[in-house]
């Protein structure tokens, strides 16, 4: 795939995100978003502060890699080649797939949060990453490498790491907007 | 190349404008547009352009010597926008001016600028009354920031600029009026209630 393809979709993909978050989201009262929509389910604030977890975790560990790389004088490539691994992460993290997963302890969201500052936050983080993937189009998406989270001998390319971590966050932003229509519409809850 | 965009635009602003002197006006203005989050001048830069929001919404913003932000001013259409006294003077900014949105502009050097200003006195006259409806609004700014408590701050944005909640990112708002953001998200749920 063209690197150039790849960042453009990537960056449509979180602008639409955000804009979904400042558009409604924070114009919305905090409680809203702490409602849970069944027993059990995770709320709108749940998922997003899943998602920041997420974003402490990678926006520094990819900002510290572009700037090393280019430091080091990386040039961009034209292609970018996933990993067999990178594929495979990518694939599970899609909205559209049928893998259910487990979320790992430590990114396991509190039950009580401050819907307004989790919000707050989540913003933030995605203002982040368009820079990153905008910073992203001077380096080489195939040679620079990022530890994931749950395994840091594991260290997949940036390409990789950016396309499972916005597959997850649609994801999850899906979710989020499942558990808000839930909560305006209680008799269409149909999350099984 | 007629710029039917440029022509548009100024017409809007001002209706009056003589076709010459707004076929000259508008042929110094070119399209630009920008990403969420760019910065278009950076502080210590000499503003290059003069520009008109067509679309999406900017900010200046200083940056204090604690690192701290302080947002000065937003920009969205109609409206000129870019760091006005550095662009006028031509010396370097003492801020930064970014887009918040993504956004669309027309804009002009100033060569040109200052080249059309010469050949056309009435162009001086109308930006030297788009400069004292700034100056008004910059010093009525003034009164707000040193007179107003915080509450009454927000209130007077929330008339003025209401579409702004649905725009940008709140703690940009919050930033504008001196809160925090935790101080804003409450002002917020009381006016709606």
């Amino acid at each position: 795939m063209q690197a150039k393809t790849l960042l453009d979709t990537l960056y449509q993909q979180t602008e639409a995100i955000l804009d979904k978050a400042v558009h409604e989201w924070q114009n919305m009262p905090p409680q809203k978003l702490n409602v849970e929509p069944a027993p059990g389910r995770w709320s709108a604030a749940q998922c997003l502060a899943h998602l920041n977890a997420y974003g402490n975790y990678y926006l520094p560990a990819i900002e510290k890699a572009i700037q090393e790389a280019q430091q080091a004088g990386s040039t961009p490539a034209t292609e970018f080649r996933s990993s067999w691994l990178g594929a495979y992460f990518t694939k599970l993290m899609q909205p559209d797939s049928k893998t259910k997963m487990k979320s790992p302890a430590n990114a396991i969201p509190p039950t009580f949060l401050n819907p307004a500052e989790t919000l707050a936050q989540f913003i933030d983080q995605q203002e982040r990453m368009l820079k990153l993937i905008e910073a992203a189009r001077t380096v080489n998406l195939n040679q620079v490498r990022i530890p994931i989270s749950i395994a840091q001998w594991i260290r997949l390319k940036l390409g990789d790491t950016f396309g499972f971590y916005t597959a997850h966050h649609r994801r999850h932003v899906l979710q989020a907007e499942r558990a808000l229509e839930a909560v305006s519409n209680p008799v269409m809850a149909v999350e099984k | 190349m007629l710029n039917t965009n440029a022509r548009d635009y100024l017409l809007s602003i001002w209706p009056m404008l003589p076709g010459e002197v707004l076929e000259d006006l508008a042929a110094i203005f070119q399209e630009f547009s920008a990403k969420r989050k760019t910065v278009l001048t950076a502080e210590g830069e000499v503003e290059k352009y003069l520009y008109l929001v067509q679309d999406g919404v900017q900010r200046a913003y200083a940056i204090g010597s604690d690192g701290r932000e302080a947002t000065l001013v937003f920009t969205y259409a109609p409206s000129f926008s870019g760091v006005a006294d550095s662009f006028l003077l031509q010396k370097p900014s003492r801020y930064w001016f970014e887009t918040l949105t993504p956004s669309k502009f027309l804009r002009a050097n100033f060569r040109d600028f200052d080249a059309v200003l010469l050949k056309h006195p009435l162009l001086e006259r109308l930006i030297r009354l788009a400069l004292s409806q700034t100056l008004e609004g910059v010093l009525v700014r003034q009164i707000e920031l040193q007179s107003f408590t915080a509450e009454q701050r927000f209130r007077t944005l929330m008339t003025r600029s209401p579409h702004l909640l649905q725009l940008v990112p709140h703690k940009y708002i919050a930033n504008y009026l001196g809160m925090d953001p935790t101080n804003f998200s409450k002002l917020l749920g009381q006016i709606k209630i």
